[in-house]
């Protein structure tokens, strides 16, 4: 059983000074109030003495008594029992049966000589029924048989209230308002007096061992059981405290909070109400007497008088913090708080949740050493302080005093363990990071992230770049020092980029793919950056290293330019004109560029087209050069050359005509020509030079893409007139002409095709085209038929109407009125609206609307 | 220390297991325990109730505490080992007296501790535990015998226990719901036994309170006294 030191027995009153050398006086009973100490002997003497506390600085408090006075009291019998009435100013003394009452100061018994006759003992009620200020309530064990009495006891007369009998003799009492505690002869019992309701409590045996009852509180008794034990029992009769354990033959009890103390032939014994262990023991010969007076413990040999001073509760519970019983601690503290102020306490219990925290930590208990730290409300900085190097310099943190613990930092802790000193780092890591977020990093979020960043670093853990790209207050000094010393360059490049400091955070990343220093975080960190620049505000950043990224790649380098977000390029900040001439040195990059300014974002202007066409044209060429002789099949270039010729028409023809002179690019040059409106040349170039009939079709289809179909009938008739034109004898554009006509027969005006064509052509030959030309010809003469016949009848239409307004007369008298003026008309001139209405010419004038028509009318 | 609104006492004859039951249940482990002196109680919290667990000591020495403990519980765990007879009649003969003091509502629950001792237990903790077959193979060397005490003769004790405190047997809880085989080594049964007196107590204190005078003084509905016209000449 680990012990705790809660009390030190320390002696009141000197032997000599109550008895001096006479050997056979003994102490009988004790009774303290306040500073007044009472003793009753053998001999039948009260003494009086006046207890002085002493306290030292380190140590119990020592007590002296200095005798005021002594006075026998006239019997050969000893003083059995002292109680103290001090509203009274009353001593009660027991002696010879018999309750005296005497003052507290002379001890003179009072003049009336009032007293209570036939009482065998006595207690005294502290929980008062009756509401007099000026009188006690004293219970008796009767000397007559099986009975008890109740008192009032006033300054200088005594009244019996009550009697009550017993089933059994009883042998002790002890009083808490209505309620007997009483030991019977073999049983314990709660009686209430005014209900006259008894209720068993246990059975004992008083022929074993002496009973024992105590009132320890309000309505709680503290009585000793069988085996050993010491019982707590409410006046309801229910326990509602674990039983202590206490020795076999314990002959008195007191409570002093939260400690039970027995004392018995040999020692005094301390068990805690809160856990019920024991908890002290302090040997004593010897002993009869223990009892406690308003919260004094004094305990009491037949020849001397000791006071067992409690150790404050703070100085008990750090005692069991310093030997580690953190339980016990908590148990203690939680069960002072009723005797310590709200304020206090909080204060006091949270610091040592927070000492109890750290005694876990420093066995690895995690988990407990967590939620100790989570309760008490622990400054983290205290935590973190343990680990060197942890905190910021520029930290103003200061550990509390007196400190929590007792280590310096992690490796007297850890004595240099290095498998607990990672799982202390481990534990750090979580830890800060579940609090980081919470109320507790109040006040000092930099030092908490600081020392985050710090473990990351150390630890090579991935959530380091989780830290830095999210929000946190890492502070930059201390960071970027720790950071490079652990050499996560590209962390403290995201450091820098999260104190907006870009231009380092990419020189820092620059050095690291150039390969000035070494960190591997990132493999793909030439594409970061150039993902880093392509968002990044900064115009004069993104110039400075828009060469060193383009040397890297000119194909990725240039999505710096290309793909910067749209709602910035909007501001226009970077002039497309700066950029291309910064391009020129890189052609990859900068035909990449006029591709995104021209087909992405369709800039209508004509250098960039022109700049892009010339750009593809000497790349072709480039590419003829180098692969001559080779088959010169059209290359993507040359694919895409075509296609921003075809679409584009923006381009100085003329000015690229000039430059493929001679190149050996005909369809190039037809496309130029056919953007000239030089469709002949075009197509001559086509089917001559390329003999791609093929292109040649497409030309005409998309040449007059968009363009009236008598444009697109004229192309088709320019091509089929050069095929035919070479005459019977050129095989190949006969068969192309055929082919060109049966694929396309809606395209041409059939009946100038006809006179076109040669007459040894078959009909078979040309039966495609003629049925599509027949069918198109028939299909364009209904339509027009039906057109005809709509146009007819819509005539018809309005010719009948015409005829209906012209069919009837109107007779004009001066009895009708103009429906616009109500005034007759003068002469024979008027208006006539189509719905009969008549109205004066100048009537009409005025107003050109039909008065009760919507529509205009026609005059007749 | 949070007030206890419901009591629950463990009773039963010394080594059937009473302490290891409630330390299953409230810590979640089985440690070896010594014989528990006196008594010892535990605070439970059950939704916003707290109840206390008495476990008390099974010894004859402290036989008299028993009904000191059994005031005004609300539910008593009246428990043997279901391989010793003599524990089962032991509750019949000597616990069931210590009873009287319980509350006059008190539920009664009858519990057959160390059923991982019988043959069938063996069969639920290897369900239970999931021990390897060698292991297994190992301990049914161990004094594995057949059941001595089987659940119905809890259920007669239960009906006769209804008798005794002469009860309706439709006013209580069926034999069946509160008559347990557990083990307190393995847990079986062991959160059902406790959660299903819970359950059933949780009522009675709602009960306790609505009976109880009310602790909130209601200044609002307070009546002025009447004036009595009286005046000395009057």
């Amino acid at each position: 059983m680990m012990s705790i030191k809660a009390f030190t027995l320390v002696s009141a009153v000197e032997r000599e000074l109550l008895m001096g050398d006479k050997e056979r006086v003994n102490i009988e009973c004790v009774e303290c109030c306040g500073r007044d100490l009472y003793v009753g002997t053998n001999d039948c003497f009260v003494y009086h003495f006046l207890l002085e506390e002493r306290p030292v600085p380190a140590g119990p408090a020592t007590f002296t008594a200095t005798k005021q006075l002594q006075r026998h009291l006239g019997f050969k019998k000893p003083v059995n029992e002292l109680r103290a009435a001090s509203a009274l100013n009353r001593l009660l003394v027991l002696c010879d049966n018999s309750i005296s009452l005497v003052n507290m100061l002379n001890l003179e018994p009072v003049p009336s000589g009032a007293r209570i006759k036939g009482a065998a003992t006595f207690a005294l009620n502290e929980n008062p029924v009756s509401g007099d200020p000026f009188c006690v309530e004293v219970c008796i064990i009767s000397v007559k048989r099986r009975t008890i009495q109740m008192f009032l006891v006033y300054e200088d007369r005594v009244q019996i209230v009550k009697e009550v009998s017993t089933a059994e003799q009883p042998l002790a009492v002890a009083v808490d308002g209505h309620f007997l505690c009483l030991a019977l002869t073999t049983q314990y019992i709660i009686h209430n007096y005014s209900t006259g309701v008894s209720q068993d409590l246990f059975p004992y045996c008083s022929e074993e061992r002496p009973p024992i009852v105590k009132r320890i509180g309000r309505q709680e008794f503290l009585l000793a059981g069988p085996g050993g034990l010491g019982m707590f029992a409410t006046v309801a009769g229910i326990s509602q405290r674990a039983p202590v354990h206490w020795s076999e033959n314990v002959i008195g009890a007191a409570v002093s909070f939260p400690y039970v103390i027995a004392l018995d032939d040999e020692f005094i014994t301390v068990h805690s109400m809160l856990d019920q262990q024991q908890k002290q023991t302090l040997p004593f010969k010897e002993g009869h007497i223990l009892q406690d007076f308003e919260g004094r413990v004094i305990v009491a040999t037949s020849k001397g008088v000791y006071i067992l001073v409690p150790l404050p509760l703070e100085k008990q519970i750090q005692d069991l913090l310093a030997s580690r019983r953190v339980e016990e601690a908590l148990v203690l503290a939680k069960g002072a708080r009723r005797n310590i102020p709200k304020e206090k306490f909080q204060v006091m219990y949270r610091r040592i949740l927070q000492q109890a925290g750290f005694i876990q930590f420093a066995q690895l208990q995690f988990l407990e050493a967590k939620e100790l730290f989570r309760s008490g409300q622990l400054d983290v900085r205290e935590l973190i302080s343990l680990y060197p190097f942890l905190l910021p310099t520029s930290s103003s943190f200061t550990r509390s005093h007196p400190p929590l613990h007792e280590y310096a930092d992690l490796n007297q802790l850890t004595q240099g363990d290095q498998e607990k000193m990672a799982k202390c780092k481990c534990f750090l890591m979580s830890y800060l990071n579940e609090v980081r977020s919470t109320e507790v990093a109040n006040g000092y979020k930099e030092d908490i992230d600081t020392a985050l960043l710090k473990l990351y670093a150390e630890a090579d853990h991935d959530s380091l770049l989780d830290l830095l790209v999210t929000e946190n207050f890492c502070l930059l000094t201390d960071s970027a020092a720790w950071l490079e010393k652990h050499k996560k360059y590209f962390a403290l490049g995201l450091l820098y980029h999260y104190n907006n400091q870009d231009a380092a955070a990419v020189q820092l990343w620059v050095n690291i793919v150039n390969g000035d220093v070494q960190d591997s975080t990132r493999s793909d960190l030439y594409e970061y950056i150039v993902d880093f620049l392509t968002y990044c505000l900064d115009e004069e950043l993104v110039w400075a290293y828009a060469d060193w990224v383009l040397q890297k790649s000119e194909e990725v380098g240039v999505q710096v330019f290309t793909k910067r977000p749209l709602d910035e390029q909007q501001k226009n900040s970077f002039n497309p004109d700066d950029i291309i001439n910064c391009l020129k040195k890189y052609p990859k990059a900068l035909v990449k560029y006029l591709e995104h300014l021209v087909i992405d974002k369709r800039l209508q202007k004509e250098e960039y087209h022109t700049h892009l066409a010339v750009l593809y044209l000497e790349e072709v060429l480039q590419q003829r050069a180098s692969a001559s002789g080779k088959g010169a099949e059209a290359t993507e270039t040359q694919a895409k050359l075509r296609r921003l010729l075809q679409k584009s028409d923006l381009y100085r023809v003329h000015f690229l005509l000039e430059r493929l002179q001679g190149a050996g690019l005909p369809m190039e040059s037809a496309i130029l020509h056919g953007k000239l409106g030089e469709h002949e040349k075009a197509l001559h170039i086509l089917v001559h030079e390329l003999q791609d009939f093929a292109a040649a079709e497409d030309y005409c289809l998309w040449c007059s893409e968009g363009r009236d179909p008598p444009h697109r009938q004229h192309l088709f008739h320019t091509l089929l007139a050069i095929y035919l034109r070479a005459g019977p004898a050129a095989h190949e554009l006969a068969v192309a002409a055929v082919d060109l006509l049966n694929r396309h027969a809606t395209e041409f005006d059939a009946a100038q095709v006809l006179q076109m064509l040669p007459d040894t052509w078959s009909v078979q030959l040309l039966c495609p085209f003629l049925m599509g030309a027949m069918r198109d010809s028939i299909h364009a003469r209904r339509t027009m038929q039906v057109a005809l016949g709509l146009a007819r009848s819509e005539n018809l239409i309005y010719t009948y109407d015409k005829m209906k307004l012209k069919g009837s007369s109107i007779r004009l008298s001066d009895k009708k009125l103009c429906q616009i003026c109500q005034n007759p008309f003068c002469e024979p001139v008027f208006v006539r609206y189509p719905n009969g209405g008549l109205v004066h010419t100048h009537c009409a004038v005025s107003r050109h609307t039909n008065p009760s028509s919507s529509s205009p009318g026609t005059r007749t | 220390m949070r007030k206890p609104d419901s009591k629950i006492v463990l009773l039963g004859d010394m080594n059937v297991g009473k302490t290891s039951l409630l330390q299953r249940y409230m810590e979640r482990r089985f440690p070896d325990t010594v014989s528990t002196v006196g008594g010892a109680f535990y605070l439970k919290q059950w939704r916003s109730y707290n109840i206390s667990i008495w476990d008390t000591a099974g010894r004859e020495q402290f036989h008299g505490l028993g009904s000191m403990y059994c005031r005004g519980a609300a539910a008593i765990i009246l428990t043997y080992d279901v391989n010793h007879r003599q524990s089962l009649v032991e509750l019949e003969d000597r616990f069931l007296g210590l009873t009287d003091t319980a509350s006059k509502d008190c539920l009664f629950a009858i519990v057959g501790n160390k059923v991982d001792l019988t043959e069938e237990g063996a069969l639920v903790g290897q369900e239970k535990e999931e021990c390897s077959p060698n292991m297994e193979a190992e301990d049914c060397v161990s004094p594995r015998a057949p059941k001595q005490v089987h659940l119905e003769d809890a259920v007669a004790l239960y009906k006769k226990i209804l008798k005794y405190k002469m009860l309706d047997e439709q006013d209580v809880p069926a034999a069946e719901q509160m008559c347990f085989e557990t083990s307190a080594k393995t847990g079986y049964n062991v959160d059902l036994l406790f959660e299903t007196l819970f359950d059933l107590v949780v009522p009675m204190i709602l009960q306790q309170r609505a009976e109880r005078p009310s602790h909130t003084v209601d200044i609002s509905s307070h009546k002025p006294p009447k004036r009595t016209r009286s005046g000395c000449c009057a």
